[in-house]
C-alpha cells in the first residue's frame, strides 16, 4: 500500500494519544478525583476523534466520538470515575489501538468482522453510561436535505447587507465577503450605502458604517448565499430575497417585519429543528384527518356530477391532501433507536445481579414510528426483554454444558413490512417447552386435554390470561405481570403480536404494529343500520352468499370456503343490529395472526380512508371496536377491532360454543 | 504606513505608503483630516499603496465627503491594483473620478 | 504577496490536513502546536488568519485569543476557532472575546478552504 503521509501521521499521533489516555486511566485508579488527568483524558479523546474526522477514518471516529461523549459527562461531573469505567475506558483504548494497527498494516478496520464486533460491544457498554441521561442527541445537520434545497437553477436574488459596527475590529471584512460572494455567481449590480457614516468627527475609522444592496445571480442556492456571511449574521442585518421573474418577489425595502422574519428565519436554521409542543401537533393532523374527510367528500360528490373537469380538480386536490397527510405523519414519527437504547441498561443490569452474561444486540434502530406508539410499547419490551433473560437464557453452566456460548444472546431488531413495523425480541436461549405448556394450559383450564393445536397455537397460549411456566419467579420478570397483559398493551396500539421459538435454539417475539395511529385505509361494510370499517390490510376477499350457502353455514357454525372450515361472525349478532330484512348477505373474509375467519355483512360498500377518532364514552366499553370516524356525510362509522373480534370468537367456540 | 506631505501654496499631495488598514486607519485618518483643514486642493497620491481594506476605504470616503462639504478640491492618484480592484467591488470609482 | 495563515492544532494531522488545502489555494502556512508555542512563532510575522483549536494543552484557544487581542499588531487579525459541537460555553466565552468565526469538527479541507476564503482571499 502507498504511503500516504497524512494518515501516518494520523497514526502515530493517535497511538501516542492513546498511550496519554492509558496512562491518564492508570493515574485515575489511584485518583479518580483528579481535575487535571481527566481533562488529559478527554483531550486526548478529543484530539483523535478530530483528527480521524478531518483525515476521514470514519470508523475511528465514531468510536472515539462515543468514548468523548462518556469523558465528556466523566467531566462535567455527571459520571462517576469507578473501577468499571476505567476497565471498560481501557479497553476502548485497545479497540482504538487495535483500529490504528489494522490501518498501520493497511487493512480497513471495516472488514474485520472480528474487530467490528469488538467495536459494537464497547460501544453498547458505553452507550450504557450515556443513556443514564437520557441519551444526548447527536445534532447532525441534515446535509443532505439542504443540498437537495437547492436546485441548480439559476436565479436573481436581492441581498441587502448592513454590516455591524463591530466587524472590521473583529477581523471581519466585507470585501472577502463580497468577493466570496462573486465566487458563486454574478454580482450584476452592487450600490455602497454609507449613510450611516457619521459626520468626520465622530466618525470612528475602526468601526464599519457601510451597507450595500446587491443585485446577485447565482445557480447556488438560498442557502449557499446565507452561507457566505454566516460569520457575521449574528452582528449584521442580512436579507436575501429571490427578484423578480423568480416566483413570489420579495423587494429589498422590505418592511422591518418582513425583514425581521427573515432574520429570524436564517437565525432558526442553525438549529436545523424546533420543538412543537405535541398538542399543536396532534391538532394539525386531526385537521389534516378532517382535510381528508372533506376531500373524500367532494370526491363523491363529482363522481356523482359526473363532470370531467370537475373530477381533474378533484383528483388533483386528492393527491395533494395524501401528500400533505403522509408528511403530518411523518412529522410524528420517530427513530426506535433511543427506546431500544434504554434496554442496554436493562441488560447490563441485569447481567450483573444473576451473573448471566447476557449481550443485547441492537439493529434497525433507524425505523420510525408513530410517537403515540413509541411512548407506549416501551413497556411492554421491557417486559418481554426480561422475559428472555430470565426465563429464556440459561444459565452459564447449562449454557456451556449444551455446547453453547458462554455469553446469552438477545437481539432487539425493528423493520417496516408492508403497511406496518416489525420489532422482534429474540434469544438464543432454551426456547420454548411444548409439553411444559400443553400441561399448564390443561391445568390452567386454557384448553381441554386432548385438544389438538398446532405448534403455533401452542406456543401462542403462552399470551393466554393466568399463564405462566416460570420455574421460580424472580424479581425481574415476575412483576404480576403477564404475556397477556403484553398481548393486551400491544392490541390496544391496533398491533399483534406472536411467538416463535425452537426448542433449546430460541425464541423469537414478533410485534407488529401498524404504520400510523391517526388513519387507517379501511372497508366498509354494513351491517343492520349501522356501517363499520375492517383495516383494509386485514381483508382477505368479500363473497356473495347464497340462500343454500347461509341455511348450511348457519347449522354448521362454520362455511365451507373451497372447501376448508371457515370460522364466521355475523355482525349483525355481535352488535345487536336489528335484522334489516336484508336477504343478500356477504362474507367478509379476513385474515388475521395467521388464520382466517369470516365476517357477515349486510352491504359492502369499498374502500375508505378514514381518520381515527378517540371513542365517546358510549362505546367505550363496547368489546369490537377499536374507534370510530365520521364520514363524509357526518354519519359516524365504527372502527372494527378485528384482534378483539376474533379472539372472543375464538374463545366462544373453544367453550363448547 | 508611511505618509509623506508636501504642502504648496494652498495644494497639499500626501502620499501615502504601504498599508491603508484597519490597523493604519486612525493614524490615517488624522493626518488627511489635518491636512484637509489646511488647504484648498488635496492630492492623495494611492501608488504606493499595496493593500486597502474597508477601514481604509471608509476613511478615504470620509474625506472626500468633508472636502464636498467644505467646498475644498480632492483627488486621488495613481491607484494601485489593490486600490482598484476595492473601488471596483464597491462601485466607488465614480463616486473619486476614476 | 501571498496571504499567511497560522493553524495552531495540537494534532499534527490536522495541521497537515489544513496546511496541504491551504497552501494549494495560495496561501502561506505557518503551524503552531498550541497557544504557547503559536505566541513563539507568531513574533514580527504578518499574520492575515489565524486557525486555532479551542482545546489544546498549554495554553488553550481562548486564552491565546485573549492574549492577542491585546496585541496592536493582531487585534484586528481575523480568527477561525475550532470546536466541537459540544463545547456550547467554551464558544460564548470565544465569542465575548472576539471570535466570530467557528469552524465545527470535524470538517472536510474543502470546508475549512471556503471558511479561510470568506475572509481572506489568497
Amino acid at each position: 500500500m502507498e504511503t500516504d503521509p497524512v494518515l501516518q501521521t494520523f497514526i502515530i499521533e493517535s497511538t501516542e494519544k492513546v498511550q496519554e489516555m492509558e496512562s491518564a486511566l492508570l493515574q485515575l485508579e489511584t485518583s479518580p478525583e483528579d481535575e487535571d488527568t481527566i481533562n488529559a483524558l478527554f483531550r486526548a479523546a478529543h484530539t483523535i476523534k478530530g483528527s480521524a474526522g478531518v483525515v476521514g477514518i470514519d470508523n475511528v471516529e465514531k468510536f472515539t466520538h462515543t468514548v468523548e461523549n462518556v469523558l465528556e459527562k466523566v467531566r462535567l461531573g455527571e459520571i462517576r470515575v469507578t473501577a468499571d469505567l476505567i476497565g471498560l475506558l481501557l479497553r476502548c483504548c485497545d479497540h482504538i489501538g487495535h483500529l490504528l494497527e489494522s490501518l498501520s498494516a493497511g487493512k480497513d478496520p471495516e472488514e474485520n468482522p472480528e474487530l467490528k464486533t469488538e467495536g459494537q460491544a464497547i460501544a453498547g457498554e458505553l452507550s450504557a453510561y450515556l443513556a443514564v441521561e437520557g441519551q444526548g442527541i447527536s445534532a447532525e445537520p441534515d446535509k443532505e436535505t439542504t443540498a437537495q434545497g437547492s436546485a441548480p437553477e439559476t436565479l436573481t436574488w436581492h441581498i441587502s447587507l448592513r454590516f455591524g459596527r463591530d466587524v472590521l475590529r473583529d477581523g471581519m471584512d466585507p470585501i472577502s465577503f463580497i468577493s466570496y460572494l462573486s465566487k458563486l455567481g454574478e454580482i450584476t449590480g452592487l450600490t455602497t450605502l454609507t449613510d450611516a457614516m457619521p459626520p468626520a468627527q465622530e466618525m470612528d475609522p475602526e468601526s464599519c458604517y457601510l451597507g450595500f444592496e446587491i443585485d446577485f445571480r447565482s445557480d447556488a442556492g438560498r442557502q449557499a448565499i446565507e452561507d457566505v456571511f454566516e460569520f457575521v449574521q449574528e452582528d449584521c442585518e442580512i436579507n436575501i430575497a429571490p427578484l423578480h421573474g423568480n416566483k413570489p418577489s420579495r423587494k429589498a425595502a422590505d418592511t422591518a417585519a418582513g425583514k425581521q422574519t427573515q432574520t429570524r428565519e436564517s437565525g432558526s436554521k442553525v438549529g436545523g429543528t424546533i420543538r412543537v409542543d405535541t398538542d399543536k401537533l396532534d391538532q394539525l393532523i386531526n385537521m389534516v384527518g378532517e382535510l381528508v374527510i372533506a376531500n373524500a367528500n367532494i370526491n363523491q360528490q363529482a363522481k356523482r356530477i359526473g363532470d370531467n373537469s370537475l373530477l381533474e380538480s378533484a383528483f388533483a386536490l386528492s393527491r395533494l391532501v395524501e401528500d400533505i397527510r403522509d408528511r403530518a405523519m411523518k412529522v410524528r414519527m420517530v427513530p426506535i433507536g433511543e427506546t431500544f437504547n434504554r434496554f442496554r441498561r436493562t441488560v447490563r443490569d441485569f447481567s450483573r445481579s444473576t451473573g448471566k452474561d447476557i449481550r443485547l444486540l441492537i439493529s434497525g434502530s433507524e425505523t420510525e414510528l408513530d410517537k403515540g406508539v413509541i411512548e407506549k410499547i416501551g413497556d411492554p419490551l421491557m417486559h418481554l426483554i426480561r422475559n428472555s433473560a430470565d426465563h429464556g437464557i440459561e444459565e452459564r453452566d447449562v449454557r456451556l454444558a449444551l455446547n453453547k456460548p458462554e455469553n446469552g444472546l438477545i437481539h432487539l431488531n425493528a423493520y417496516q413490512e408492508t403497511g406496518s413495523i416489525v420489532i422482534e425480541i429474540s434469544d438464543d436461549g432454551s426456547g420454548l417447552n411444548r409439553e411444559k405448556i400443553l400441561k399448564k394450559a390443561v391445568e390452567r383450564g386454557i384448553i381441554s386435554p386432548g385438544q389438538e393445536l398446532s405448534d403455533r397455537e401452542i406456543n401462542n397460549l403462552i399470551f393466554e390470561p393466568g399463564f405462566s411456566t416460570a420455574q421460580k419467579v424472580t424479581n425481574v420478570s415476575g412483576r404480576g405481570v403477564g404475556m397477556d397483559v403484553v398481548k393486551r398493551n400491544i392490541e390496544a396500539l391496533r398491533g399483534s403480536v406472536e411467538v416463535e421459538s425452537r426448542e433449546g435454539k430460541g425464541t423469537t417475539v414478533r410485534i407488529r404494529l401498524p404504520l400510523t395511529m391517526a388513519i387507517i385505509d379501511g372497508f366498509m361494510v354494513k351491517a343492520g343500520a349501522s356501517f363499520y370499517i375492517i383495516p383494509l390490510d386485514m381483508l382477505d376477499e368479500c363473497l356473495e352468499m347464497s340462500d343454500e350457502e347461509k341455511h348450511l353455514s348457519f347449522k354448521r357454525n362454520y362455511f365451507s370456503l373451497r372447501g376448508t372450515v371457515l370460522p364466521f361472525l355475523r355482525l349483525r349478532d355481535i352488535f345487536n343490529e336489528p335484522d334489516g330484512g336484508n336477504q343478500r348477505e356477504h362474507m367478509v373474509v379476513i385474515r388475521y395472526a395467521g388464520g382466517k375467519t369470516g365476517l357477515v355483512v349486510d352491504e359492502l360498500h369499498g374502500e375508505v380512508q378514514v381518520v381515527i377518532k378517540s371513542l365517546g364514552r358510549v362505546y367505550r366499553d363496547v368489546k369490537g371496536i377499536s374507534g370510530a370516524t365520521i364520514l363524509g356525510d357526518g354519519t359516524v362509522a365504527l372502527i372494527l377491532d378485528v384482534p378483539g373480534l376474533v379472539r372472543n370468537g375464538t374463545r366462544k367456540r373453544r367453550s363448547g360454543l | 504606513m508611511n505618509i509623506n506631505v508636501e504642502n504648496n501654496n494652498g495644494l497639499c499631495r500626501l502620499r501615502i505608503e504601504d498599508e491603508m488598514t484597519i490597523s493604519t486607519a486612525a493614524e490615517l485618518k488624522r493626518v488627511l483630516f489635518d491636512n484637509l483643514a489646511g488647504c484648498r486642493e488635496l492630492e492623495v497620491d494611492l501608488s504606493h499603496v499595496n493593500e486597502m481594506d474597508t477601514a481604509g476605504f471608509q476613511v478615504l470616503y470620509l474625506a472626500r465627503r468633508e472636502a464636498d462639504i467644505s467646498n475644498k478640491v480632492f483627488r486621488i492618484v495613481s491607484p494601485g491594483p489593490k486600490i482598484l480592484s476595492v473601488l471596483q467591488l464597491y462601485n466607488m470609482k465614480d463616486f473619486f473620478g476614476i | 504577496m501571498a496571504r499567511t495563515i497560522m493553524i495552531i492544532d495540537d494534532s499534527a494531522s490536522i495541521r497537515m490536513v489544513v496546511s496541504i488545502a491551504l497552501k494549494k489555494a495560495g496561501y502561506e502556512v505557518i503551524e503552531a502546536v498550541d497557544g504557547k508555542d503559536a505566541l513563539e512563532k507568531i513574533k514580527g510575522q504578518k499574520i492575515n488568519l489565524i486557525i486555532c483549536d479551542v482545546n489544546m494543552p498549554n495554553m488553550d484557544g481562548i486564552s491565546f485569543l485573549k492574549t492577542i487581542k491585546q496585541d496592536p499588531n493582531y487585534k484586528f487579525t481575523p480568527v477561525i476557532m475550532l470546536t466541537t459541537e459540544s463545547q456550547e460555553a467554551k464558544k460564548q466565552e470565544g465569542r465575548a472575546a472576539g471570535a466570530k468565526a467557528w469552524v465545527v469538527k470535524p470538517f472536510k479541507p474543502e470546508q475549512m478552504l471556503a471558511a479561510v476564503e470568506k475572509l481572506v482571499l489568497p
